[in-house]
């Protein structure tokens, strides 16, 4: 048996300490009251002789507690066990993650990162092996071992330099749990492939900064084997202010004040006092009226942004008063007022609270980011089919002429959505134009009312109702309603059903669009759906559901993926803040969002701005503690320590560690000191109670 | 008078004296001291001290310069002559028992303390003597006179002073100079004085106080109560002992002191029964593990002896 720690081993001398004890008359642990001490002097206490050692079998159990203890701590292996440590001479591999976020544009960290770099490709043997990962929002894989592999031995550091030199920090921010698992998994599925054995580094240089996102570390299985050094590099200047403008979602154009901007100043920053200014797009020198405020290291504040410059609906806002400029600027886009139309296929007054129209209008008030117009496509009893096209949703509530349930046919099956609703028999020809199929039998219900009894809440336009306190239906009758059957020929499927079993509510695809069918009207001559607080929300879903409603935010981080604004075209312009121009669907989402800036979308005249902006996070840039990873389980080894496992001692060194580490010795004397506490415990109790029965109590 | 180290008399080996373990295990104090009574009076059906205290009245002609207050003007009605009224009370016994209620009183290595022993005894002793008529009070002590009851023959009294005797107080260190100098100030009339306790405190007040009551006419008994733990010291293992008077903690050996421990212990107790001895009055020692109704007996042997001097040194003075 060998020992990792031998000199712990000393720790047996501790040994002492129980023969000792058991030497010196034991003192009483509890004090015996006595009526008077006036006849008594005080007597020390004193050694017995030698033979006179008390409670032997006691005194060897804490011997070998003691023993085992020492023993413990000095992990203890066993050379010739099965389990072999890593192959002598097998080279090191080490991962080195580089951190490319946008905090690492401060001075000269870039420098130091890609010098601390390539100082590991100087010093890998040709034995070993060196891949490159680089992360910000996401890891990606710069150099693999199997490139490395690849390269002559001679030319891999001028290959790796020249790999390195290629890529920049970007402005994304900083996932560090994220990357640190991938690689860890990358390394380890490397090693499996590979099957090599060696010591197995991942080397993370950063500048760890405390805005660092460390999810998914908590938890994290770690391969075996695998060690972490930290390499940290050092800004030139400490302490970093940034800011954010705050989505403006619930403000809009209509506010007076304008956005607002939440501005962070790192723990480490030695200035408090900090000027903010709009930018304009193009040139340079603050435009406007700038406001300075003051932020204490350490701490956030919200305040108003200065008016914007008259006649600007976007703009960059600028905040000095903090050397590093990286995360100094920040992007501003008006969210516009978005303009719905809703066709309406029916001619009653929209005054006349005893129909549906006057409902309709009242579902849908002004609101500072979308106003919702209800319009009719027959004004004058002539269809317009311009209207129609405008429209994000149709609603026809009474039988259309077949020229008329043709076009919203075609409309619908060019992606938009209508909403039947059958108001009475006759309205079967239209359900059936507009569905694309035979006749459908339309009957009227009879007799006393019904209620919505299967409701599909696993649809998009139900699931917002799924929660138990919202989804209540049970209290809205339907005075009357109309049954039909759902062909067969067609894939339609039933959201919601009567209590007599017949359809309330269908989605019945059309082309790329969709047909709602509704089996009863809203308006109080037909049911109470009107007045129910169902019927709000109900319509608002169908209306975003149906694909009419524009994405609500315009700001938007490195890294996310601008939603479609949508569009009547076939498809949208993207311009991003370099110039670059992307080409995309109409319903494509954009998502090369890598530079701060505002990114255009043109759609014909039409054109929508959003602005990205750095993360927050990365303004946040004093020093992260290396205790917090090692909380979260990250198993760091310090820099000193791999250094000096370079030389051929210290690797044999570490193979025994590995091999003392599979071995785990040190469990089995934790397990003996636990079961020679229980017989001591038992065993001093069983002589206590002895002792004391024995003697007079008083 | 029993020696040091025995702990069991002869005679409670023998007797059929209630046995102080069942005795302590009744929780009432009155009826303790009434088993015991009734159990002593049993056993001495044809005790030649009954009626030692019987009161008695007397008429004495008047004399110029007598208080008229006393004059008894029915009898003048009837014989014309001048006669004064002897009080009874002025006839009958009045006995203070002193309890020592300090802290060294709360040790007991049986199941009962020493305190609990001494207010037997003490409820016993006014029950017995309550039952002949004699007036008795109470004055329990620590370092200071804590609780005094005057002694009074009157409904209800007896009740009363059991009720001062489980009266329990956490009792502080014992001193007997300062209860004897206040109860001679409180005793103004002669009478019986029984001082309950284990006299563990130094003896230098003892005999000047206890000689002022003497002086005073007070007939004085003194009753030691001792643990057999206190005389035997059996603690067989060195360990740490807490002074229960002064709470101070003190590691002994007791093996290596036991000799000299009991030999400090003799010769105080010697010291106290010399002072008794050369001032007259009665010391007895009891042990808790001894029954109650030795002190009964002792105490009637400390009165017999005490007539007889009385009746040695002459007529003029009436018993009481």
């Amino acid at each position: 048996m060998s020992f990792l720690a031998p000199w712990f081993l000393l720790g047996a001398l501790a040994v002492g300490g129980p023969v000792l004890f058991h030497l010196i008359r034991r003192s009483a642990r509890e004090r015996v009251p006595f009526s008077s001490l006036l006849f008594l002097r005080p007597t020390p206490p004193r050694a017995t002789r030698r033979h006179k050692l008390e409670h032997i079998v006691l005194l060897v159990l804490r011997c070998l507690a003691v023993l085992l203890l020492a023993a413990g701590f000095a992990r203890p292996f066993f050379r010739s066990s099965k389990a072999s440590p890593p192959v002598l001479g097998a080279g090191r591999q080490t991962l080195l993650l580089l951190d490319t976020s946008a905090s690492m544009r401060r001075e000269g960290l870039w420098a130091k990162a890609r010098a601390v770099a390539e100082r590991y490709f100087d010093r890998a043997a040709p034995a070993d092996r060196v891949a490159v990962m680089t992360f910000d929002t996401q890891a990606r894989t710069l150099i693999s071992f199997s490139d490395w592999s690849a390269w002559a031995p001679g030319e891999r550091g001028a290959l790796a330099r020249q790999r390195l030199a290629a890529i920049s920090p970007s402005w994304g921010g900083t996932q560090l749990g994220a990357a640190l698992t991938t690689a860890a998994e990358r390394f380890a599925e490397e090693s499996r492939r590979d099957d090599v054995a060696g010591i197995r580094e991942l080397t993370l240089i950063s500048d760890l900064q405390e805005g660092a996102k460390l999810d998914g570390l908590q938890g994290h299985d770690w391969p075996k084997g695998v060690r972490v050094i930290i390499e940290r590099v050092e800004p030139k200047r400490r302490g970093n202010a940034g800011l954010e403008i705050l989505d403006a979602s619930g403000a809009g154009m209509g506010n007076a004040g304008g956005p607002r901007v939440r501005v962070v100043n790192a723990h480490d920053s030695g200035f408090e006092r900090l000027r903010l200014a709009w930018l304009p797009e193009s040139g340079s020198g603050p435009v406007g009226k700038a406001a300075e405020i003051y932020v204490p290291p350490g701490q956030t504040r919200t305040v108003p942004a200065p008016e914007l410059p008259a006649g600007t609906t976007s703009g960059a806002l600028r905040l000095s008063g903090d050397e590093e400029e990286f995360d100094n600027t920040a992007y501003f886009a008006a969210p516009e007022v978005e303009h719905i139309s809703i066709a309406y296929f029916g001619s009653e007054s929209a005054n006349d609270p005893e129909h549906m129209l006057y409902y309709l209008q009242r579902a849908f008030p002004p609101a500072t980011r979308r106003q919702v117009e209800v319009v009719c496509p027959m004004p004058n009893g002539l269809f317009s089919l311009a209207t129609l096209s405008h429209a994000a949703l149709a609603v026809v509530p009474t039988a259309l002429a077949p020229n008329e349930s043709k076009a919203v046919q075609e409309w619908m099956a060019g992606g938009k959505t209508a909403l039947l609703v059958l108001s009475n028999a006759q309205s079967a020809g239209t359900l059936a134009a507009l569905a694309g199929t035979a006749d459908i039998d339309v009957t009227e219900a009879s007799g006393e009312y019904a209620l919505l009894g299967d409701i599909d809440f696993t649809h998009p336009i139900f699931a917002p109702f799924g929660e138990p306190q919202f989804s209540d239906f049970s209290h809205i009758h339907f005075w009357k309603h109309r049954r039909w059957a759902m062909p067969e020929n067609i894939r339609g499927r039933a959201l919601a059903k009567f209590d007599d079993g017949s359809t309330a509510l269908a989605q019945i695809p059309v082309g790329k669009g969709n047909l709602l069918v509704l089996g009863a009207g809203w308006h109080p001559a037909e049911s109470q759906l009107a007045v129910s607080t169902k019927f709000l929300p109900l319509m608002q879903i169908i209306l975003d559901w149906s694909g009419g409603a524009a994405p609500a935010r315009s700001q938007f981080q490195i890294g996310e993926a601008i939603p479609s604004p949508g569009g009547a075209g076939d498809g949208l312009t993207w311009r991003k803040p370099n110039g670059k121009v992307v080409a995309l669907g109409a319903s494509a989402a954009f998502t090369d969002t890598d530079l701060p800036g505002i990114y255009t979308a043109t759609d014909g005249s039409k054109v929508r701005r959003f602005a990205v902006n750095v993360p927050l996070d990365e303004s946040r840039t004093a020093a992260l503690s290396a205790d917090e990873l090692a909380r979260l389980g990250v198993p760091l080894t310090s820099t000193v320590v791999a250094a000096a496992a370079t030389s051929p001692s210290a690797q044999h060194q570490v193979q025994l560690e590995v091999l003392e580490n599979r071995q785990k010795l040190w469990r089995w004397a934790i397990v003996g000191i636990l079961a020679i506490a229980l017989v001591e415990i038992g065993l001093a109790g069983w002589l206590s109670r002895r002792v004391s029965n024995v003697r007079v109590t008083p | 008078m029993r020696g040091l180290g025995s702990t069991k008399s002869p005679l409670a080996q023998e007797s059929s004296f209630a046995d102080p373990k069942a005795l302590m295990a009744i929780r009432n104090l009155e009826l303790r001291a009434r088993v015991v009574v009734e159990g002593f009076w049993k056993g001495l059906h044809r005790s030649p001290y009954h009626g030692f205290s019987a009161e008695f009245t007397e008429y004495r002609q008047y004399s110029p310069g007598d208080d008229t207050r006393y004059l008894d003007w029915r009898l003048y009605a009837r014989s014309d002559r001048y006669y004064l009224k002897r009080f009874e009370d002025e006839t009958n016994l009045r006995c203070h028992l002193l309890v020592d209620q300090s802290r060294s009183m709360d040790y007991g290595s049986l199941s009962y303390t020493k305190a609990e022993y001494v207010r037997t005894l003490g409820a016993t002793l006014a029950w017995f003597l309550h039952g002949q008529g004699d007036a008795v009070g109470l004055l329990s002590f620590d370092e200071r006179v804590r609780d005094y009851l005057p002694p009074r023959h009157r409904h209800g009294h007896l009740r009363q002073l059991m009720l001062a005797l489980e009266n329990v107080d956490e009792g502080g260190r014992t001193s007997l100079g300062e209860p004897l100098r206040r109860v001679a100030e409180l005793a103004r009339k002669r009478g019986l004085l029984v001082l309950l306790s284990d006299l563990l405190t130094p003896l230098a007040d003892l005999e000047p106080n206890l000689a002022r009551l003497t002086a005073a006419g007070h007939e004085v008994v003194l009753f030691q109560i001792l643990d057999p733990n206190e005389l035997a010291f059996s603690f067989e293992r060195p360990m740490l002992f807490q002074d229960l008077e002064s709470r101070q903690d003190v590691y002994l050996d007791p093996p290596a002191l036991r000799s000299e421990y009991q030999r400090r212990l003799h010769e105080h107790c010697r010291q106290a029964e010399l002072v008794c001895q050369k001032l007259g009055a009665s010391f007895y020692r009891l042990v808790t593990d001894q029954p109650l109704e030795l002190a009964l007996v002792d105490f009637l042997r400390a009165r017999g002896r005490r007539n007889k001097l009385v009746r040695r040194r002459g007529p003029t003075i009436t018993a009481s």
